[in-house]
């Protein structure tokens, strides 16, 4: 997206903290729209700045550099961080960086909420005055926390700042920061909950979620990571985009001709880029010669390459981890939990998850699990097989497991009341799902039935795990381009695996995807994957909210992949309270959690 | 301390724009919480905190970038470049040919701060500078992942440095102008600065073509505490304190701030170089 500068004042460029003018959109950390500050150019100071709170946009500068803070909220932030300076000057030298690091914190971006947080861990004695707070002032946050306050039968979000009683930690709970943490969405919805207050939430959020309005969404970024360009790998990936280019033309003389020479060429390569353009050759071969693959059926062979990927390298270990982690916080203090998984597969999320419920301290809740999956194709019944091996283990850790095979050709045949929910009051309800929400983008209107099922499951926690990237955008070529980088980083990752079987079977598992993503249209084309801004815009318009992440799950993820030979290329990133799992720079995997934003219909009582 | 040369205690209240002022406090206050007194840092909680993004091969203002890592060090450089003015071309990265085979193109190797132990290459705060250098100068610049203290000391960023350079000066898709060479500059803020010009010694030594040195408040010190040092201490920021844990972090255990990597002034040490440095 180009952004204009006409008012960037010449002599900021000389100072390299004065970021002023240097404002484009950052696709996942700006907000970006934020109204720019009319102020010719210059940055104001302090004094300026306490005259003039009418501003409801985010600070520009700020949002480029990755800090969300609204420009009318600048002077409140700068007394926070003057009174974070003063606290931090009466804690004990070894005291501050050991609470630093025992305390959890949460979505750095959201800078007024993170030194509120900082300066209650450090002094619990100090209150908040809200008069003082600028947070209620902006007239959009004020409709929106006025909707918190009243829905008192659902305080889900003050949880998320509750303190841990094992802990003893004193995080104070702050109301409404968790909404307005994405003011931008956030004002949209309250102008809609003004115009009409009689609205449920499912209706209102029905205008926003037809597949074809998340197309125009997609940000423009195309993240590039080179490992060793040698120059026949360059020449390569030039060869493979001028076929694709001319399979989008529609000049499938030249494409078969170009897709010949990759193959001679790519043989003579080595690693990584060899296995990439040979897969990449191969699904356009499919393409050229209108030899759609049909998608194979055959879950049980899925399922076996996929537990050798889940070997070889971290990103499923990831993803279960930090789904588990977010579903353990929810979780706490309940004493019956439910969790409803949508990617069953093997269970392999689980044995973690029910041992860390069998030592929580104070004893485990009663487990029950809910697997949905597809029917296999062998009279064998995969998912009640994988129930009893998770039954056999939950017996000798003592923990009380009930469990359910639930087969569905898709997610968008479910319905709540086929799963026998009991009242949210006596259990608690996880929905997870790893790498399946994507799939039902391909058919329309699946994505939006299966969120509003979820929402009536009532969950406390909604974990999703997606892969990070645009691989469903409108035109095949940048499909195509987004996809070959992707899978070229993913490859690099493989590189350094120790184990060859579980390397090759881990390649064969992600030359599934290629060749669907190249290959396949329509119902087929089921590896439809989207961003996590793609993802979150469409999660909130149904009515979502996040859950974020913290430094503790963050820290634990960094370790597990410490722990993983193979290669030091892994990086754990946060995203305004998500967490990526990525190859060197570039994000691969992204886990996000969610609740249910509870709309309560303001009823005229008159 | 006569009146005129105090410096009063608000000053940078009054002097730094407020959105400038509320950045550094941010990243001075939690840098205090990542810092321990044992010369310890907690790494996994600044990775958290940092701001990152990710490098784009579709321009935007006019720059593109895209990550190039070393396989076998494991050194990542970011390279940003303008964005070519043929449509059609972007979103690739074009690595065989050179920049222009007319025109002096500038490659600045560009060494991010952060006192050898904060930021990255892909730190946002970073990124959006070297976009800035890149349209305000017309050059390329290739900002250098290098290894930070306390888990790698002296001399681990200055090698990085060098093989930065190394690496800069062999791509031929790099070079410009009629001479078909790769036209250097070193540049870097505080200890990116130090950085820079540790590696044009070398460069100078080692004959090795460097055409200018850019040191933005470049982190140097000693033992003995200069001036401004005493005037300025916690005015703008940074704490004599501060730079000491710093300079502990980096230097080998048990050296001084008087070792050359930190105090370059030290005239018995420089007596006997000799160097050809611009």
């Amino acid at each position: 997206m180009k952004r204009e500068h006409s008012n960037l004042h010449p002599q900021q460029l000389t100072d390299p903290f004065s970021l002023a003018g240097g404002g484009y959109s950052l696709t996942s950390t700006s907000t970006g729209t934020s109204t720019m500050t009319s102020n010719n150019g210059k940055a104001k100071t302090w004094e300026e700045a306490k005259g003039n709170q009418a501003d409801g946009g985010m600070d520009e500068l700020l949002a480029v550099l990755g800090y969300k803070v609204r420009s009318s909220d600048m002077a409140g932030v700068a007394q926070k961080l003057e009174q974070l300076e003063e606290v931090m000057g009466h804690a004990q030298e070894d005291g501050l960086s050991h609470l630093a690091s025992d305390s959890v914190h949460y979505n750095p971006s959201d800078l007024s909420t993170w030194l509120e947080s900082m300066i209650s861990e450090l002094n619990p004695n100090l209150h908040f005055d809200p008069s003082a707070d600028s947070l209620l002032a902006p007239a959009e946050s004020s409709t929106v926390t006025s909707i918190d306050f009243s829905d008192h039968k659902h305080h889900q979000q003050p949880k998320l700042f509750e303190k841990s009683t094992s802990s003893g930690y004193d995080l104070k709970v702050i109301p409404g920061k968790a909404a307005c943490s994405q003011p931008q969405i956030d004002s949209r919805e309250s102008k809609r909950l003004k115009t009409d207050p009689y609205q449920t939430s499912a209706s209102s959020s029905s205008p926003s979620t037809t597949v074809g309005s998340f197309m125009g969404s997609a940000e423009s970024t195309r993240p590039v990571v080179l490992v060793d360009s040698q120059e026949n790998g360059v020449r390569l990936v030039h060869l493979l985009m001028a076929c694709a280019e001319a399979v989008q033309e529609n000049n499938f003389n030249q494409a078969e001709a170009l897709v010949k020479q990759i193959g001679f060429l790519a043989v003579s390569q080595a690693g990584a880029m060899r296995k990439v353009a040979i897969y990449f050759a191969e699904a356009l071969a499919w393409r050229i010669y209108k030899l759609y693959p049909q998608n194979s059926v055959d879950h049980s062979l899925t399922d076996i390459l996929q537990i050798h990927f889940y070997e070889t390298c971290p990103y499923l270990k990831f993803a279960h981890f930090t789904a588990n982690q977010a579903i353990l916080e929810a979780f706490e203090g309940k004493k019956r939990v439910h969790v409803i998984d949508f990617s069953m597969n093997q269970g392999m999320q689980w044995p973690a998850l029910m041992q860390a419920l069998a030592l929580r301290p104070g004893g485990p809740p009663a487990f029950r699990l809910t697997g949905i999956g597809p029917p296999a194709h062998d009279n064998t019944d995969q998912l009640q097989e994988v129930g009893w091996k998770l039954a056999q283990l939950a017996e000798t850790i003592h923990v009380e497991f009930e469990y359910r095979g639930f087969v569905a050709n898709s997610l968008a045949d479910l319905d709540a009341s086929m799963l026998e929910l009991r009242p949210p009051e006596f259990e608690s309800v996880a929905v997870n799902s790893v790498f399946e929400f994507h799939k039902l983008l391909a058919i329309p209107g699946a994505m939006k039935k299966v969120l509003s099922v979820v929402k009536q499951m009532k969950p406390e926690i909604v974990t999703v795990v997606e892969q990070e990237a645009n691989h469903n955008g409108p035109v095949f070529l940048d499909r195509f381009t987004e996809s070959l980088h992707y899978y070229s980083t993913l490859f690099d990752s493989l590189e350094g695996s120790v184990s060859s079987q579980d390397k090759v079977m881990s390649e064969v598992y992600l030359a599934k995807q290629i060749c669907n993503v190249v290959a396949c249209e329509g119902h087929s084309r089921v590896e439809r994957h989207e961003t996590l801004t793609q993802w979150r815009t469409r999660l909130v318009s149904a009515g979502f909210a996040p859950v974020h992440l913290g430094s503790n799950a963050f820290k634990q993820a960094s370790m597990l992949l410490a722990l993983f030979a193979g290669g030091d290329g892994y990086r754990v990133e946060e995203n305004n309270g998500c967490l990526m799992l990525g190859w060197h720079t570039r994000p691969l995997i992204t886990t996000s959690a969610w609740r249910v934003h509870n709309h309560h219909p303001v009823v005229d009582a008159a | 301390m006569a009146g005129s040369s105090e410096v009063n205690l608000n000053e940078s209240r009054r002097i730094v724009p407020l959105n400038t002022w509320i950045l550094i406090s941010n990243f001075k206050l939690a840098y205090n919480l990542l810092r321990r007194p044992d010369g310890t840092f907690n790494r996994e909680l600044a990775e958290f905190l940092e701001r990152k993004v990710q490098a784009n091969t579709i321009p935007v203002n006019g720059v593109f970038s895209f990550d190039h890592v070393d396989r076998t060090t494991g050194l990542l450089n970011r390279v940003y470049q303008p964005a070519p003015e043929n449509e059609a071309q972007w979103g690739i990265a074009e690595l065989e040919k050179p920049l222009s085979t007319t025109e002096v193109v500038p490659v600045i190797i560009f060494f991010h701060g952060g006192s050898f132990t904060h930021s990255s290459a892909d730190s946002a705060i970073y990124d959006t500078f070297c976009r800035r250098l890149v349209s305000t100068c017309k050059a390329v610049v290739v900002s250098v992942n290098y290894r930070r203290s306390p888990e790698y000391r002296y001399p681990c960023a200055y090698d990085d440095g060098w093989t930065a350079l190394k690496w800069v000066k062999s791509r031929t898709w790099l070079q410009s102008g009629k001479d078909s060479k790769v036209h250097v500059y070193l540049a870097g803020d505080s200890s990116g600065g130090n950085i820079a010009h540790h590696v044009a010694v070398r460069a100078a030594e080692e004959e090795i073509e460097v055409l200018g040195n850019i040191l933005l408040h470049p982190m140097f010190g000693g033992q003995q505490r200069t001036e401004s040092e005493k005037m300025l201490d916690g005015k703008y920021f940074v704490t004599i304190q501060d730079r000491d844990w710093y300079w502990r972090a980096y230097l080998p255990e048990g050296e001084d701030r008087d070792h050359p990597a930190c105090n370059i002034f030290w005239s018995e040490w420089h007596k006997s170089r000799r160097t050809g440095v611009p």
